[in-house]
């Protein structure tokens, strides 16, 4: 097991340079002048000539690449922010753990929502029930994230007075924000949930311990289950994975200082190292993620355990 | 079976228990009014609080609070002393700068006449290019401290609109040459300055927390903790300022003003502000480089209406490239009138009886994409069928630096009350493809733009700019659109807030009503 | 699993889908969707970009449905035109990810060794930069359009649909019937298109669906950064996000718009849950 994890932990080096590779290119063919954005568009062209110099961005592509490549292993440094002059380590330690919380509230949020629901839907197919959690799940797909985020603001904000719309250091001001970026994960889950356990339920292995005589009870929690809940994980693991890199449109509704939010502003000001830094960033969370998603999924189902092992 | 499930259950509860952990910090009261805190909702977060490497209204808007400079303006626009106990000009090119004695830096030194030297020096270093055009004039070799209290600059040229530069938020600050120098890279985050508070903390993307300076040398504010946090969505500002979270709430948007004002808790400031926005266009590209499209264009949209049904009643439509708060503005200046038959007949008489196919420009503000959709309705009916491009900042920069465009909508804002800096960057062919983006050439300017900038204040000068408003109305490089408004919410406790025309306002007179 | 000749299999399809009476409606919705796109002039009763600012933010009436916008152009027939549009980019763009997530997660899960660990290596580092991310990225660098939009949402979707199959053929691949089918002498191709992917059908079909909310949702969002399309495009995702300033005083800008998604979500929703029933072969008994 441990070898299997060192192994998956080497291969994420050739992944961390695809990623590298791929923003640095798009960053690269990507219109705008991160000097000119620097110094403002008031600021006179010499100037920004001048600093693009100073910045190297009139290498070629490849020099840029190698520098930034070369400085990162051998030095561990991925640079400075060009416009805050802050080290982009630091950019994104300020704002990762606000994503990571959001992420972890929403994800908690969706699994003790979603999978009750979808178990209990499977269970009680076409019930009312079933199709009540149906159309909630439904509309929580459905909705764009950030129209559920106006109207809750609307809601809970200006109707109610509950919680602010906006800030990010306590639990009310969380809350928002987190069923959000959750809403659609829950409906997700609990689709998942729902129709993998009508597929386990109808497989033979299930039929078989039915025909012997089974209480259904019994059937459902000891043998479908478990099989039932695997890919469940994965969609668990895919989608806290997404809710990292997907908090953005909730982080800039609400005014939440994320990760999401400083990439794409920084996108925006064509700040490239912090691009390139939270992406890395994002990158490896969701690689851990992953891994942590192979690792759950293999201890549940022996057999891709053999097979890792082998 | 069994024990599957129950590893599927350990798991996530494990799972829940660690982001519970993390998502665990204690949930704080909700913040009643503190008479020691200022809390201000600002639209963007600074980006860096080194005076000389941006430019922008919010960092601006943090360092005001920051940092000193020689000299400021008073509320009637006249240069006086800041740091500067008193200033007077020497010859037609020396300045003499007498500081005040006994300033304090937040890191205890004492403001001594190198500092304004190094201050000046740096301004005007290549690596300040923010703010290098804006205190460009100044002879970098003439700087010297004469004594401990003493500073002499030359200006490069005579230049009238120099002391009025010196006031810039960001070019005249004055640094503390040691905190500079030690801090190198990081300076940014971590700013000194002689102004009436201090920083705490900055969170990026979120807030700044300053905190009064015990030894700032002026009038100490009433209140001790500022925090000017970002808030981009308008609709959560005014949220925010109903629910009494902030006291301050800046750009208020024009759905919220009615409702701003109708609340008994709440007072709306507005004041039209320095900047000038305008529809520009390539005046080096066919068929625009023929004044008569200018005019007819100009002529087919109808400025205030289009304005009504964007703005609806926020900002004022602008007659000229001046705006009124600023020297010399020609508020009698006549808009061009809107006469659709007229304009076919320029199109025609320019050799277009059938209109063209052409694209307006504009970044993703939605107001400019806005005016961008009435105008391309508007222009159908003399023929031209235009193209709307929202692009991303940088690349319409860019597109616009590089003359890749049609048409465009953009913003001007006169950095200081001077009207060189409202017409010189954008009109003079030495500009082009920096601030002059329309591309636009014409001796005649060139000339008045440049005699502007040499005669002192009086009626001739006035004579000088009234007389490039005309003329460029009439050779149209812009459609004068409007001049914005400072719209802003405060809690009806709060005293002593003016706005400012350059959009980044005082704070540190606020005092909140005892009641 | 082979069907009996003479019958068409498609049309056993349809048969069990016409018993779930979700998914017919969602079917029927679908294709009034369709029609609606395609006749949108005749449907209209206004052009969707004919401006009246005399006429602006008028409430729903009989006049105007569903009320007019900020330029006093008619909502309803902004929506109307509008389906074209999310629903090319839905469609497109999930098409467009099926088909080559789908034969690069076969590929993977069939082979396994080497090809599998390529394959999914180049996979993680798509998918590892993030799905709105990369959209942005795109958007900015190709410059927006329904196009690049389309392109952007559809890439961004490919690793999802390798893994979801790769994992669907890790399972099935050495059930009896394949190795039935291998050794009677079967291709890998042929195989991996006759007997594992219609095998996997269920799960793709339900994701599908999930991936064209997905990327309608996805291009609203690019809207609501300012990435989206170009105006006067009626694209729904745009008209929600600009009429969003307006919420608290003309709600039903944002209302309509945001019906109109969440209408054609659900409805794209019900007929996928209900295909996944019909095209399921254990069910058939």
């Amino acid at each position: 097991m441990f070898k299997y994890i060192f192994k998956r932990a080497l291969m994420l080096v050739p992944v961390l340079i695809g990623v590298t590779f791929i923003v640095f290119t798009m960053l690269y063919i990507t219109p705008g002048d991160p000097a000119r954005m620097v110094l403002g568009e008031q600021a006179p062209q010499e100037s920004v000539d001048q600093l693009r110099q100073d910045m190297g961005l009139n290498d070629p592509f490849l020099v840029q690449f190698g520098r930034y490549v070369y400085k990162a292993v051998f030095h561990g440094d991925i640079g400075r922010s060009y416009i805050t002059k802050r080290p982009v380590v630091q950019e994104i330690l300020a704002a990762f753990p606000v994503t990571l919380k959001l992420s972890a509230m929403a994800m908690i949020i969706a699994m003790v929502i979603g999978i009750p629901c979808g178990i209990v839907s499977a269970i009680k197919q076409y019930s009312l029930f079933d199709n009540l959690v149906t159309i909630f799940a439904m509309i929580g797909i459905s909705m764009p994230v950030f129209w559920l985020g106006i109207l809750l603001i609307l809601l809970f904000s200006v109707r109610l007075g509950w919680v602010p719309p906006s800030g990010f250091d306590s639990f009310s001001t969380m809350i928002l924000p987190a069923v959000t970026l959750g809403a659609q994960s829950i409906a997700i889950i609990t689709r998942m949930t729902r129709s993998s356990m009508l597929e386990v339920v109808r497989q033979d292995y299930i039929r078989t311990v039915r025909a012997k005589g089974q209480k259904e009870r019994i059937v459902i929690w000891k043998h479908a289950l478990g099989n039932a809940l695997i890919p469940v994980v994965t969609i668990s693991g895919i989608q806290f994975g997404i809710l990292l890199g997907g908090a953005v449109l909730t982080e800039l509704i609400f005014s939440i200082p994320g990760v999401g939010r400083l990439m794409v502003e920084s996108i925006k000001m064509r700040d490239f190292p912090v691009v390139q830094g939270g992406v890395l960033f994002i990158a490896v969370a969701f690689c851990v993620v992953n891994l942590l998603v192979d690792l759950i999924y293999a201890w549940l189902d022996p057999r891709i355990k053999a097979q890792y092992v082998s | 079976m069994k024990s599957k499930c129950f590893k599927v259950f350990a798991a996530m509860c494990v799972a829940a228990l660690a982001a519970g952990m993390m998502a665990g910090d204690p949930a704080s009261a909700r913040e009643k009014k503190d008479p020691d805190t200022l809390v201000v909702a600002n639209v963007y977060d600074a980006k860096t609080l080194d005076p000389y490497a941006t430019n922008d209204v919010a960092s601006s808007g943090a360092m005001l609070h920051i940092y000193n400079r020689l000299v400021t303006l008073n509320d009637k626009n006249e240069v006086v002393g800041d740091l500067a106990e008193s200033f007077e000009q020497l010859d037609d090119l020396t300045y003499r700068f007498v500081l005040k004695k006994g300033v304090k830096f937040h890191n205890g030194e004492e403001l001594k006449a190198s500092d304004v030297v190094f201050s000046l020096k740096r301004a005007l270093a290549p690596t300040s290019g923010a703010v290098k055009h804006i205190v460009g004039a100044i002879d970098l070799e003439s700087i010297v401290a004469v004594d401990d209290y003493t500073v002499e600059v030359k200006t490069l040229f005579p230049f009238s609109a120099f002391l009025p530069s010196m006031t810039h938020m960001g070019g005249g600050a004055i640094l503390n040459e040691k905190a500079v120098t030690e801090a190198g890279d990081n300076y940014g985050m971590n700013p000194v300055g002689t102004g009436p508070f201090k920083l705490v903390e900055w969170k990026r993307g979120d807030k700044i927390v300053m905190e009064r300076f015990d030894g700032y040398f002026g009038d100490k504010p009433a209140f001790k903790n500022l925090i000017i946090r970002a808030i981009p969505e308008g609709t959560n500002r005014t949220i925010e300022l109903e629910s009494g979270n902030v006291d301050i709430a800046y750009q208020i948007t024009t759905n919220d003003v009615a409702r701003v004002e109708a609340n008994k808790n709440l007072k709306l400031l507005r004041l039209i502000d320095n900047s000038t926005a305008y529809l520009g266009f390539n005046c080096e590209k066919a068929p625009f480089d023929d004044v008569r499209v200018r005019q007819a264009i100009t002529m087919a949209l109808p400025v205030p209406a289009i304005m009504k049904a964007v703005l609806r009643g926020v900002g004022a439509p602008a007659v000229g490239p001046i705006a009124p708060n600023v020297k010399y503005s020609n508020k009698g200046l006549e808009a061009m009138p809107y006469d659709v038959e007229k304009a076919k007949a320029l199109l025609a008489e320019a050799g277009y009886p059938n209109g063209f196919k052409t694209a307006i420009w504009t970044n993703d503000r939605k107001v400019r994409i806005d005016i961008a959709t009435v105008a391309q309705n508007q222009l159908k009916k003399i023929g031209v069928d235009v193209e709307i491009q929202v692009l991303e900042w940088g690349a319409f920069l860019e597109g616009l630096t590089q003359k890749k465009h049609d048409m465009f909508i953009v913003g001007w804002t006169c950095q200081t009350p001077d009207p060189d800096m409202a017409v010189y960057a954008p009109f003079h062919s030495s500009m082009k493809g920096n601030n002059n983006f329309t591309f636009f050439g014409d001796d005649e300017i060139d000339q008045l733009l440049e005699k502007g900038r040499l005669i002192a204040d009086g009626p001739e000068r006035q004579d000088v700019y009234y007389r490039i408003q005309d003329i460029l109305r009439e050779r149209g490089p812009w459609v004068f659109l409007y001049n914005d408004e400072q719209v802003v919410g405060t809690q009806d406790y709060v005293k002593g807030f003016v706005p400012s025309p350059f959009g980044f306002h005082a704070l540190y007179n606020v005092t909140f009503d005892a009641n | 699993m082979n069907e009996p000749k003479k019958k068409n299999p498609w049309l056993e399809v349809f048969r069990r889908l016409k018993k779930n009476r979700l998914a017919m409606l969602g079917l029927v919705v679908v294709l009034l969707l369709i029609g609606t796109s395609v006749f949108a002039p005749v449907i209209a009763p206004y052009s969707y970009e004919d401006q009246d600012l005399l006429a602006a933010f008028e409430s729903p009436s009989k006049a105007h449905w569903f009320g007019t916008d900020e330029f006093g152009r008619d909502i309803f027939s902004r929506i109307v035109y509008g389906s074209r549009i999310s629903l090319q980019v839905g469609l497109v763009a999930v098409s467009f990810s099926i088909m080559i997530g789908g034969f690069l997660g076969a590929l993977a899960g069939y082979y396994g060794g080497r090809i599998d660990n390529v394959i999914m290596r180049i996979m993680d580092v798509l998918f590892s930069v993030p799905q709105l991310l990369l959209a942005i990225s795109v958007a900015a660098s190709l410059g927006p359009g329904l196009f690049n939009l389309m392109i952007a949402v559809g890439i961004s979707s490919v690793p999802q649909y390798a893994r979801l199959v790769r994992a669907s053929v890790l399972s099935i691949r050495e059930q009896e019937f394949i190795e039935a089918a291998r050794s009677i002498g079967a291709k890998d191709l042929k195989i991996i298109f006759r007997h594992i992917l219609p095998n996997c059908m269920a799960p793709i079909i339900v994701q599908g669906t999930l991936g064209v909310a997905f990327a309608i949702l996805t291009a609203a969002g690019l809207s609501f950064i300012g990435l989206g399309i170009q105006p006067p495009i009626p694209e729904w995702g745009a008209m929600l996000s600009g009429g969003r300033e307006y919420i608290r005083d003309h709600s039903y800008m944002t209302m309509f718009p945001g019906m109109a998604i969440m209408i054609t979500i659900l409805a794209l929703n019900f007929l996928g849950d209900g295909l996944r029933d019909a095209l399921d072969p254990k069910l058939k008994n």
